[in-house]
């Protein structure tokens, strides 16, 4: 018999996670604890220049080094396997897709590319190989170092097919057709032309990544009669596996990709179809021995977790009252070489541009963005997937506007929050329910802001200065297959398969595969809702192609909105079929809600006293599938495909308060407030577990990360001691809320969250800080927000404070 | 160059013959197999995720060569739970949602391990000053706090 919940289920419930026991005793299975017997390793050698023609790769020291099995160089490969790209990890959008292959050719893009690969039989063997490959290059070539650099006309080429490094543009309003964009532009400029207020600036947010702790890896091994065996550290193992078949040439029935059971974190970082993994399963094919590759935090800081680098010229219009009336933006984005499957480096910037107006009501808007190549990294994805620096500048023009008006900010946002839902905005985005004001109202009652501004005023008169600010998200809650389509070429459903055992125990297994979130715990809760049976009773199993349904990943926060929903409605189908049965053994003329599923029994609604228990209905329709009704099957498994009839959006609020000192521009973030609406909470810690990991990676990325690459293109922060991630005395504890309104397009009315949740921070964050210094009427506009850049713009504030 | 040692490990010694280069984190991985202790960064000792206690002391295996701890003792996140029966800390991680990924959870339990036994009674201040040497990425450490907190006295 199930535990007893008084019938009020798993959903809503703190179940303390499944995982916890293993990974807080050392037996997680991560990838770097898999090898197999004869495993080799590999190691790459990566290039010391950021855009240079290869003259030599000399490789003959390292294979004379003992225990070395092989040392390849993009020569060696190029007849050998396909070139990128491939269909399967390329979007269905109007882009510029290079060619390239997992090992540099002719010549090198950025600093860090693999130009060779090291195989030997142990790792410290293949580091020392790699360190007698000699790379001479021909000469250097100008270093393109920015957006700006790489559109200027006759800018050198990063790559040298293509007429120049423009790889994607686009103009995100006003239909599709460039008269179309055109007389939209006509009608934005006339307001904004006509406008009361009119406030234009450019807003920058720097080259910032997630980050995970653990790094990627791959690990292959061959067999002539099964194929492909691959361990990949990745968020889409389903998508993995058939680039891989098609880029290997090998028939996919003999292509098989696992991610590990746990995975140290993704955020995004895990999601591409990335060039290593190629090599590696190509190098166990040939040599027919399994061959690992562990990549290195120093090779992860330099060629992956890079993101944002983006440049938004904004003007926004308002009336005298702070209603907004247009918006115009004019963006670039810096995307490295764009070497990278699925998302090619400019995919982020293309859906922070569709989400630009974020939660403001902007009808006339004129938003364009281009995109360009570099002598850098690919960027590649992060939580806040090309949103963060849309987010920072939209919500910096709002307080920027009410500055302007002399109205205050708070009051300047409620009224251009979106009132009313469904809305559909200038980008053709869709946002399909929830009630964004009553977040506002609901976080604003948490605030108490009169009070604060009272004490802001008794500090100001103290000469102290403190401040707040907002920021808002509207983030996708997973994607419909109409967006993740042209997208990304991929399906948005949520497929899951249940099944269930004679004893009514339910196997879940799904596609994708979790870096941390605790799919096994709230997937179960789910299932276990469902059935009414206890949580402990499911097992759940993700990220092996060979035993899940389909899957395009764990990406985007789909696991709550769309993966859940797929459980739910396979678990439903086996409910109805256990109850038409129950109904037909019982002789009972009863249709299928009649029946409940409550504490591990099945009971009759209109007579309680008629009940089974879940277990003996599961025993009786498997093992014993005599006498059912005709044209039933026995047996209890289903896979459900889930796709929910509109787009799904989630809503949040960020609130940060802060404490400036002047004379050095410090500041210190004194509390942190949050409230979104998702909906129904499945298990209200995992929420309140993603919403502070969120916030203190949208801090860390405003206040301290920062890819930097000198004047010849040097990578300087390819190690933690250069690229700095906030440690726990530098965060803020966060306060966590929720505003709930149901989803209607779900089965349990949820919301997948997550994802977005950086987001709406840096807004709140600097908004907070130009709050306290009000009197001196700093503005900030670009990222990292640092004491040193507080301290220059106070400076500068003084000085013209003392000129006028 | 090899060098014999007899390091122990969770109370079990391991007297095996190793290249005088391997560190110590390896020795525990590969040799010992003990895949709890994670390695995050690049052998640069910030990220802590490779947090082991030596002799009773929290330190970052990454940084020491196993020759070094020839004839010490040894514990790593696998050696906590005695026949079965987690810490308090363990448990309090658990309760608290203290972990996500949990990757650089078994080197963050092995130093608030010491740091508690140390210091009995925190104040969250010194558990976050206390937790400067591990760094995670998924908790944005409150609950982590809240763990400690929790296991203080228990």
């Amino acid at each position: 018999m199930a535990e007893k919940t008084s019938g009020k289920g798993w959903v809503g419930v703190d179940f303390k996670r499944k995982e916890d026991h293993r990974l807080t005793t050392g037996k997680g299975a991560f990838f770097g604890d898999i090898s197999e017997p004869g495993m080799l390793y590999l190691v790459f050698v990566r290039a010391e220049r950021a855009h240079a023609i290869i003259k030599n790769i000399d490789t003959s020291k390292a294979k004379a080094l003992p225990g070395v099995v092989t040392v390849v160089t993009g020569a060696d490969i190029k007849d050998e396997i396909r070139s990128m790209p491939q269909k399967v990890v390329v979007p269905a959008l109007p882009a510029r897709y290079p060619t390239h292959w997992p090992l540099a050719m002719e010549k090198v893009k950025f600093h860090g590319e693999a130009v060779a690969a090291v195989v030997a039989r142990d790792k410290y063997t293949a580091e020392d190989a790699a360190e007698l490959v000699e790379v001479t290059y021909e000469k250097d070539l100008p270093f393109v170092a920015n957006a700006a650099m790489a559109l200027a006309p006759g800018a050198p080429k990063v790559h040298d097919e293509w007429e120049d490094n423009q790889i994607f543009a686009n103009v995100f309003t006003g239909g599709d057709t460039v008269e179309g964009q055109e007389e939209n532009a006509r009608k934005v400029d006339k307001i904004i032309k006509g406008a009361h207020a009119v406030i234009k600036e450019t807003f920058r947010v720097h080259r910032c990544g997630m980050t995970p702790m653990e790094p990627r890896g791959a690990l292959a091994k061959w067999d002539e009669s099964d194929g492909l065996v691959a361990y990949v550290t990745t968020q889409r193992p389903h998508i993995d596996r058939l680039a891989l078949a098609d880029i290997l040439d090998i028939p996919t029935e003999k292509v098989r990709v696992i991610a590990p059971r746990d995975q140290g974190g993704g955020f995004g970082v895990k999601a591409p179809f990335y060039r290593e993994p190629i090599l590696v399963c190509h190098l166990a094919r040939q040599l027919g021995r399994p061959v690992k590759w562990q990549e290195t935090r120093n090779e992860h800081l330099m060629v992956v977790s890079h993101e944002r680098d983006q440049t938004h010229t904004v003007e926004l219009a308002a009336d005298k009252d702070g209603k907004f009336l247009a918006l115009r933006t004019d963006g670039t984005c810096d995307c490295g070489d764009g070497c990278e499957g699925v998302y090619w480096g400019y995919l982020m910037s293309w859906l922070g541009g569709i989400l630009f107006t974020n939660s403001y009501d902007l009808p006339n808007c004129d938003i364009r963005l281009r995109v360009a190549v570099t002598n850098k990294s690919a960027l590649s994805p992060a939580r806040s997937f090309g949103s963060y620096p849309t987010r920072f500048a939209i919500e910096r023009a709002v307080d920027m506007m009410a500055r302007k008006l002399g109205l205050d900010a708070g009051d300047v946002r409620r009224k251009n929050i979106i009132a009313e839902l469904p809305h559909t905005t200038c980008t053709g985005a869709y946002y399909d329910s929830g009630d964004y004001l009553k977040v506002w109202d609901t976080l604003n009652e948490h605030l108490n802001v009169p009070k604060f501004r009272a004490e802001q005023k008794k500090a100001l008169a103290e000469g102290r200065y403190i401040g707040i600010g907002f920021g808002t998200g509207v983030e996708c809650s997973g994607m419909a297959s109409e967006i993740l389509v042209p997208m990304e070429n991929q399906p948005g459903y949520g497929a899951a398969s249940v099944r269930l055992d004679p004893r009514g125990k339910a196997l879940v297994s799904f596609g994708d595969a979790a870096q941390g979130q605790g799919h096994e715990t709230t997937i179960s809760q789910v299932a276990a809702h469902e059935f009414g049976i206890h949580p402990d009773d499911i097992i759940v199993r993700e990220g092996d192609t060979e035993t899940t349904p389909f899957g395009s990943g764990t990406i985007g926060a789909r696991t709550g909105s769309y993966i859940m929903s797929g459980v739910s409605t396979a678990c439903r189908v086996l409910k109805d079929k256990m109850a038409l049965i129950m109904a037909h053994d019982l002789a009972l003329d009863a249709k299928p809600e009649d029946f409940e599923f409550v504490d591990g029994e099945i009971i009759y609604g209109k007579d309680s006293n008629i009940r089974k228990t879940f277990g003996e209905m599961a025993e009786r329709i498997i093992m014993a599938p005599v006498n059912l009704p005709e044209g039933v099957e026995g047996g209890l498994e289903h896979t459900a495909f889930f796709e929910a009839p509109t787009r799904m959006m989630c809503f949040s609020i960020h609130a940060a308060f802060v404490e400036v000192t002047p004379e050095t521009g410090q500041f210190k973030i004194n509390r942190f407030v949050t409230c979104e609406d998702l909906g129904t909470l499945i298990n209200p810690q995992i929420v309140e577990g993603q919403v502070q990991g969120g916030v203190v990676q949208g801090l860390s990325n405003a206040m301290f990360e920062q890819v930097v690459y000198d004047e010849n293109g040097q990578c300087l922060t390819a190690d933690f001691e250069n690229y700095k991630l906030a440690t726990a005395a530098d965060m803020p504890n966060v306060e966590v809320t929720h505003s709930t309104t149901k989803c209607p397009h779900t089965p349990l009315g949820q919301r997948g969250l997550g994802e977005g949740i950086p987001g709406p921070v840096p807004g709140a964050l600097s908004n907070a800080v130009c709050d306290a210094l009000s009197p001196f009427g700093i503005e900030i506009t670009e990222l990292p927000l640092r004491p040193n850049m507080v301290w220059r713009l106070l400076q500068e504030a003084k000085q013209k404070q003392a000129a006028d | 160059m090899k060098t014999t040692v007899n390091i122990t490990i969770n109370g079990e010694s391991y007297e095996e013959t190793i290249p005088n280069r391997m560190l110590l984190v390896d020795f525990i991985r590969e040799v010992a197999v003990q895949t709890g202790t994670h390695v995050g960064c690049t052998y640069e000792g910030v990220c802590g995720a490779c947090t082991i206690q030596l002799d009773g002391e929290a330190v970052k295996s990454c940084l020491m060569l196993a020759v070094q701890a020839d004839g010490h003792e040894i514990k790593t996140v696998e050696g906590l739970a005695t026949n079965g029966e987690l810490t308090p800390l363990q448990t309090a991680f658990n309760e608290h949602h203290a972990l996500q990924c949990g990757y650089c959870t078994p080197g963050i339990l092995m130093n608030m391990d010491e740091f508690l036994k140390k210091n009995p009674n925190p104040t969250e201040d010194e558990i976050r000053h206390g937790l400067v040497g591990n760094l995670c990425r998924c908790t944005g450490y409150a609950h982590i706090v809240d763990a400690v907190k929790d296991a203080a006295g228990k």
